[in-house]
């Protein structure tokens, strides 16, 4: 039903005097079930198909997004569209549609999961951490199982699903001391919520007692939260759109440096374990991986076709219609094993999770986020004390050229604070600047 | 739509509901963008859905679908009745809804020049007219640039299994804009500014878009050129309303949301230093009073009720410094024993109603603003920011200056760049001692909720002096 919904956006679009229409299709059945203070506190479904579609004429360009599916008021919703897209001026920078068709790879399998098994993860991650000495324990599990789809007035035609576990758990010792920690999968088999209660109730139970924290510049371990939260904003610094926007630090560092050695930061829609592995883009065009950062050495921007043309380049497979978007993050791995990255420690700060990361500037870099659970510090590769009250105040640039050292295990990591899938070892950082707050 | 809400009130009911509401939504949206002087795209979205909440056993639950069939919104009702009840075995108490008087009401925001009567071509022209005012001047360039222009009007209809029916229509407009400013040799700043308002296209024509672009050129334009480095040290610092405005929203309006403070929105918005304990006891100086009153004509948080059915009221959270009140729904009020509020919202058929601020602000107090400046020796008046965050349990915060001054001698003497308060919430309120006479919003969008709902709302208060505060910074 849902390619033939698009299919009809593309016939009538092209009816009314579109040069070119895209149409995707998105079926959605997902399920939440958020829980705080050791128990459920609300469940959550929906059931939704939401059509996009893009229609340009004569380079005027217009995008709808169409939930009310009747056929009068599809062919409604698309008459609208175009009148928008007449009534609006050209953008010069817009190319027409890729023309297809592409070969794409077979659809992903799809998953199911009955509600009595949401619940009883929630419950294995809720007396997981209990019994590994929480007090309180919080936190979201979401299933997703979509059905995807795209069909474009230049021949591309396709469909995939998207199927996933996720669970952020967050666990509580006392007032002030929390962990966090979560999995995520496209599998029941990969999925583990007892492993994720565990591991933040163990961060929880060494945050207790925290002294508040000494700003000043500190080497740093970034575990994956963070790591995954900070890559999330590099990426976006490497979507086209807002290089041309001028909301980058990378504006014109292509083929040079832009971090240390140490890491190469990958985009990958083609991963099997990918929670956002897509066989296509919103132009049709089948996904790829896409090498952004190599060995600190900045390769390539995420591009659409009309940023691809602009920057004289060719598409990445990330759109995204007007801003390219990642579709899974890889931070590839070090040589270092944990411990081994701790030891290197000789007195410095391990920072398990952050939030509310805001820039001054994002043409600069310059920003700041707040250290959120457990802070420690470490000495001679020991965890010696919990801290609290601590920002990380840095530059992104300088804190990426300062990287020192990656460990050559990987985390997947998606919660709130991290949008786009992330798969990161942690990270040591030379001479993080920290802040806090006047008393 | 009446007889599917109807239908799924009753139909909830003979599953063993003890409660249940549906909400269908019309959500219609238009917008448009230029980047650097050239259109992008124009965008157009309609959402019509239902959203529907039930408790069973004891157990609350939340279900959306945007198809409408019978059969469909069977199911729905079917799979959340069966989710609660599984979900109700890990139950330790029942969610009990307070008590509130029923309401049925039929109400829109009124325009004077309806949105609908501007065409796009007209909005695309305006905002290239404003564009433009970026031109370069004193040897700053403006060379990044995205201004966007966009409405959305939400028609609702609400109903309860206790009688309460609502039918509501409200228009929101907001135009917003972030620019990027370079000088060779003092670098760049950012601009990120919104306005937004519940009313027709007579809020656009007040906002006087090209006069806001040109002084927002010319500021910008000032600060790289003359702007200077701040003072780091304790010293006096005016906070202007774009400043005060989130103070208020990130440091009183958070905390003082009842469901942080229940810890039910502990996993990923987090909890609050706030407690119940702390009700009646003094958090700020007497000339702290901060209010979350939806109830403003024409703001960009304004309701008559709310997404309970629950008519809204003027809260007061802070009264001259004592800790007043909380915001509640009627789950948070049932477990205080107290009565609602009225500040459930939601952005979307598809979303959870929540606890949420509406506009939040700092009220005014008597001081003209040259009064506020003539007691300090030297300070800063931080006016505008860019960068601003604050900890999860909303404690720890931190604002970043954008359009800031020295003060000498009780007077403005020059720009100053980037100045950054660091400070705790305690100490923030405790430092007031003045505050002024004016008051006036900014428009913003508050995050919260899991999935993220993105709700509109204003910021506000007047000027306000703070004694004796630390200026950090990198």
């Amino acid at each position: 039903m849902e390619n033939s919904l698009a299919s009809l956006a593309v016939r009538e679009g092209k009816r009314g005097g579109a040069d070119n229409v895209a149409a995707t299709y998105v079926r959605e059945d997902a399920r939440m079930i958020r829980f705080a203070n050791n128990e459920v506190t609300v469940s959550q479904s929906w059931r939704s198909t939401t059509i996009c579609v893009m229609v340009s004429i004569r380079k005027k360009v217009a995008i709808g997004v169409i939930e009310d599916l009747s056929e009068g008021s599809m062919k409604q919703s698309i008459s609208q569209l175009l009148k928008i897209a007449k009534t609006t001026r050209p953008n010069k920078n817009y190319v027409s549609l890729p023309a297809g068709p592409f070969k794409y790879r077979s659809p992903q399998a799809g998953l199911s999961v009955q509600s009595s098994n949401l619940v009883k993860y929630v419950k294995d991650a809720i007396s997981s951490a209990v019994s590994s000495g929480a007090d309180r324990v919080a936190g979201s599990l979401f299933f997703r199982s979509s059905s995807i789809g795209i069909e474009t007035s230049a021949g591309a035609s396709g469909n995939d699903s998207l199927s996933s576990l996720e669970i952020s758990v967050r666990a509580f010792s006392g007032i002030e001391a929390s962990g966090q920690s979560n999995s995520c999968a496209r599998s029941e088999k990969d999925f583990h919520p007892e492993q994720a209660g565990k591991a933040a109730a163990e961060i929880a139970k060494k945050a207790v007692n925290p002294f508040e924290g000494k700003p000043g510049k500190y080497d740093v371990i970034l575990g994956p939260n963070v790591v995954a939260n900070l890559m999330n904003d590099v990426i976006s610094a490497a979507s086209a759109f807002n290089v041309d926007a001028g909301l980058s630090f990378m504006a014109g560092m292509l083929g040079k440096r832009v971090a240390s050695k140490s890491l190469t930061l990958v985009d990958d829609g083609t991963l099997s374990d990918g929670l956002n592995s897509r066989a296509f883009d919103d132009e049709g065009v089948p996904t790829q991986k896409t090498i952004v950062i190599k060995n600190g050495v900045l390769q390539s921007f995420l591009h659409n076709s009309s940023t691809a043309k602009k920057f004289g380049r060719r598409s990445t497979a990330n759109a995204g219609w007007i801003v390219p978007q990642p579709w899974n993050i890889i931070v590839e791995r070090g040589g270092a094993s944990e411990e081994g990255l701790f030891s290197d420690l000789d007195n410095g700060i391990f920072i398990t999770n952050n939030w509310y990361t805001r820039f001054q500037n994002y043409r600069t870099g310059d920003f700041s986020t707040v250290c959120r659970d457990g802070i420690f510090r470490v000495a001679d590769g020991e965890i010696v004390q919990s801290l609290k009250g601590l920002r990380i105040s840095e530059n992104l640039p300088r804190l990426l050229r300062n990287i020192s050292c990656l460990s050559d295990k990987q985390y997947w990591v998606k919660w709130w604070e991290v949008e786009f899938p992330t798969l990161t070892p942690y990270v040591l950082v030379k001479d993080v600047n920290l802040t806090k707050s006047l008393e | 739509m009446e007889d599917i809400a109807r239908f799924v009130v009753d139909y909830a009911g003979s599953l063993g509901s003890t409660y249940s509401e549906a909400r269908i939504q019309k959500l219609v949206s238009r917008s448009t963008s230029i980047k650097n002087g050239e259109p992008q795209f124009s965008a157009f979205l309609t959402e019509l859905g239902i959203g529907i909440r039930l408790i069973i056993n004891g157990s609350l639950v939340f279900a959306s679908t945007n198809e409408l069939s019978k059969s469909n919104v069977t199911e729905t009702v079917l799979t959340a009745a069966t989710m609660a009840r599984v979900a109700a075995e890990t139950l330790r108490k029942p969610t009990v809804l307070s008590n509130v008087k029923t309401n049925r009401d039929k109400w829109e925001v009124q325009q004077k020049q309806k949105l609908t009567s501007v065409g796009m071509e007209d909005r695309l022209k305006l905002i290239l007219e404003a564009d433009k005012c970026f031109k370069p001047r004193r040897g700053v360039k403006f060379p990044a640039r995205i201004l966007t222009l966009s409405e959305t009007i939400n028609e609702q209809t609400f109903l309860n299994s206790e009688g309460t029916f609502i039918t509501s229509k409200i228009p929101r407009i907001a135009f917003s804009y972030i620019v990027t400013a370079y000088s060779p040799g003092k670098g760049t700043v950012q601009r990120f500014n919104k306005k937004g308002a519940s009313s027709g296209w007579e809020a656009v024509s007040a906002w006087n878009l090209i006069e806001l672009a040109s002084e927002e050129a010319d500021i910008l334009a000032s600060i790289l050129s003359e702007g200077r480095k701040p003072p780091k040290n304790v010293l006096d610092v005016v906070l202007g309303s774009e400043v005060v405005g989130i103070v208020s929203h990130e440091s009183c309006g958070h905390p003082f949301e009842a469901d942080r403070i229940l810890g039910r929105e502990a996993a990923a918005a987090g909890e609050s230093f706030v407690s119940t304990e702390m009700l009646g006891k003094r958090i700020g100086s007497s000339q702290v009073t901060v209010v979350d009153d939806p109830t403003i004509p024409q703001s960009y948080g304004y309701n008559l009720y709310d997404d309970e059915g629950v008519k809204v009221r003027r809260r007061e959270l802070i009264r001259r410094g004592i800790v007043n009140t909380f915001l509640h729904n009627r789950e948070t009020s049932a477990e205080l024993g107290i009565e609602s509020n009225g500040a459930a919202r939601t952005i979307s058929y598809s979303r959870e109603p929540i606890i949420r601020m509406s506009n939040t602000y700092m009220d005014r107090g008597d001081h003209r603003f040259e009064e506020l400046l003539e007691s300090i020796p030297k300070g800063v008046y931080i006016k505008s920011f860019m960068e601003w965050n604050i900890d999860d349990r909303r404690f720890s915060q931190r604002y970043v200056g954008l359009e800031a001054y020295l003060i000498k001698k009780g007077k403005l003497a020059h720009l100053v760049r980037n100045p950054v308060l660091e400070i705790t919430t305690p100490r923030l309120y405790e430092s007031v001692d003045a505050v002024g006479r004016d008051l006036s919003f900014t428009a913003a969008t508050c995050g919260k909720g899991d999935p993220q709902q993105g709700a509109p709302v204003w910021t506000g208060g007047p000027d306000i002096r703070l004694r004796k505060v630390r200026l950090g910074g990198l």
